[in-house]
């Protein structure tokens, strides 16, 4: 995998730069440029949003190279929770497990045990914790990205536990390596992703030095050879408890219905990621304990690489974890023993990384400002994107920067040609 | 003494009542600041009193004009309200003393803590008001050192 390489790419050929990505981004990290699409990594939140609005096939998420599994003696397939929910809801998670050994891995980890011992540790940390509040959940890593970009202040309010999957690749490493006598390096880790933000997460780890996984494909890549591994097994022995609570992570609210603490709300989807974030830093909801936050609109099941419908999927995720019942429950003495090691804590500081302000210090920041908001008065403000650029507003800040001209504007062209007022209205411009 | 020459100015008018868009203005002037790189941290002091004194407006003022002023070493904000006014400025900044009706404390405001609070946040306030004819209240966050490109 290349380390620089941007896991959402666009394809030129493909793009025909009709702006639906460049609109849906939420931190603005694309413009259109002669007619393609290009993203501002600086800006990326991996979140997907615009794999997800494509209609040409042109914006993509880079997955791992199957090749990759060759450079390890054990591979070893670790399933998002998601997985299990996309064969109906007969297929149970050990049958989708055992299919993973069957299509190239060596072995399977289930994660949904560590999703349990999380939840604990969060209500451990909850009870103990000085504020400020609400805590932020840091499980979905575009939301933990989108908070370094346009919420640095929230950093504050991140909950730093690691994430389930990379605590449980961290332990599972250790494990095998005992077991297999292999050194850690030779044992390949890799998760089977519903999303772009976690492959990025696992390239461009935040919290973490370096990732516990080696690589991840995507569901939507594997679900072709799973689906028929699960119908013609090679054998039917198999048997690998599932934590019912855990699995239900897969969908947003999974995460608050396991804990103790009722304190809590879930918030999904970027409008209403962006709405309650805003109001945080406002001061708001200081009264909630804890807050999960996704930025796909029903948590991991809706991630863009995924094939069974969120709905659907949903449905499947809540009656597996019926039928598997109370298969028992994550130790709690096992849990205080973890937190007393410090094992779930994140191991480095999370930074902020907001968009570099106009200019060097305030004087030029002020002229620059008044400079915008000068050109932004000769915009129409029907923030149409016709020009590549999300909305108005970014466009004349990309003037005021030298990388576009006013007559980018597809109004201000007409105005010039007709001599009329581009917006039409008086009233838009005072 | 020469008054500090304001680099930048912006106004809002706020109206009685007027829930709908209350915290409308701290959340313009939050955004206006972010633009011009101000430090998070008084970016967050000032944002909390503007909610403050917003609010404070659409509860007890008829209307009032707020007005941000960037300053080279602060940011200072003039909030001047044709109202009813305060009788004892003492007994308003009191903690816990309030004149908020059952309605306003249901919406959860009328802790009394508006006034104490704004103060709080900020590095100077000044108050001053006239029975019947409204209040002015002016108060600021300096700005230690300039904040430099890129900082977190």
């Amino acid at each position: 995998m290349n380390e620089h390489g941007h896991s959402v790419e666009i394809d030129p050929g493909k793009c025909i730069g009709c702006v639906a990505c460049c609109q849906a981004c939420p931190t603005k990290a694309i413009r259109v440029v002669d007619d393609v699409a290009v993203v501002k990594p600086e800006l990326c939140t991996y979140c997907g949003n615009c794999v997800r609005v494509c209609r040409y096939d042109a914006a993509t998420a880079r997955t791992s190279d199957p090749s990759d599994l060759k450079m390890f003696k054990h591979t070893v397939a670790m399933p998002a929770l998601t997985l299990y929910g996309q064969f109906g809801r007969d297929v149970l998670p050990n049958q989708v497990l055992h299919a993973l050994t069957e299509v190239g891995f060596d072995s399977t980890y289930d994660v949904s045990w560590m999703c349990e011992m999380v939840t604990a540790a969060t209500d451990a940390y909850l009870s103990e914790c000085a504020g400020p509040w609400p805590k932020i959940s840091v499980t979905c890593p575009a939301i933990v990205r989108l908070i370094q970009i346009r919420y640095p202040e929230l950093i504050a309010h991140m909950v730093p536990i690691e994430t389930a999957r990379e605590l449980a690749a961290k332990i599972l490493r250790r494990k095998l390596s005992l077991e297999l006598h292999l050194d850690p390096s030779e044992i390949g880790i890799f998760f089977i992703t519903p999303c772009s933000a976690i492959m990025n997460s696992i390239v461009r780890p935040v919290g973490l030095d370096q990732s516990y996984f080696d690589g991840a494909f995507s569901i939507a890549e594997i679900y072709g050879p799973l689906t028929d591994a699960i119908k013609n097994p090679r054998t039917t022995d198999f048997e690998t408890p599932v934590s019912p609570s855990g699995l239900l992570w897969a969908m947003a609210g999974g995460e608050i219905a396991g804990m103790r603490n009722t304190n809590t709300m879930a918030v999904r989807g970027t409008q209403d990621v962006e709405f309650v974030f805003d109001r945080i830093e406002s001061g708001k909801f200081a009264a909630v304990d804890f807050i999960e936050a996704y930025i796909c609109p029903d948590g991991c099941v809706s991630g863009q690489l995924v094939i069974e419908g969120r709905y659907a999927a949903q449905r499947n995720i809540q009656q597996i974890a019926r039928k598997l019942g109370d298969q028992g429950q994550v130790k709690e003495e096992k849990v205080r023993s973890l937190l007393r090691e410090h094992f779930f804590d994140l191991e480095e500081e999370v930074k902020a990384r907001p968009a570099s302000p106009l200019g060097r210090d305030l004087k030029q920041r002020i002229a620059m400002k008044k400079e915008k908001d000068g050109v932004l008065e000769r915009l129409p403000k029907k923030d149409c994107a016709a020009c590549g650029a999300p909305d108005c507003e970014t466009l004349a800040e990309d003037i005021v920067l030298g990388e576009r001209r006013v007559e980018d504007c597809v109004f201000v062209r007409i105005e010039d040609l007709t001599g009329n007022e581009a917006s039409g209205k008086e009233g838009n411009r005072e | 003494m020469r008054e500090p020459e304001i680099l930048y100015v912006e106004r809002f008018r706020i109206l009685h009542n007027d829930y709908e868009h209350g915290g409308d203005a701290a959340a313009a002037i939050k955004s206006i600041l972010k633009e011009l790189g101000i430090p998070q941290e008084e970016i967050r002091r000032l944002s909390i009193a503007n909610f403050e004194a917003e609010m404070n407006v659409i509860m007890y003022a008829e209307e009032a004009e707020m007005e941000l002023q960037v300053l080279a070493d602060a940011v200072c904000i003039v909030l001047t309200d044709r109202g009813q006014g305060i009788p004892d400025i003492e007994l308003a900044m009191t903690p816990g003393y309030s004149t908020a009706t059952p309605a306003m404390r249901e919406r959860g405001f009328g802790a009394g803590l508006g006034l104490p609070n704004i103060k709080k946040n900020v590095d100077r306030f000044e108050i001053k008001s006239a029975v019947g004819v409204g209040t002015t209240l002016r108060y600021s966050i300096s700005l230690k050192h300039t904040p430099r490109t890129g900082e977190a």
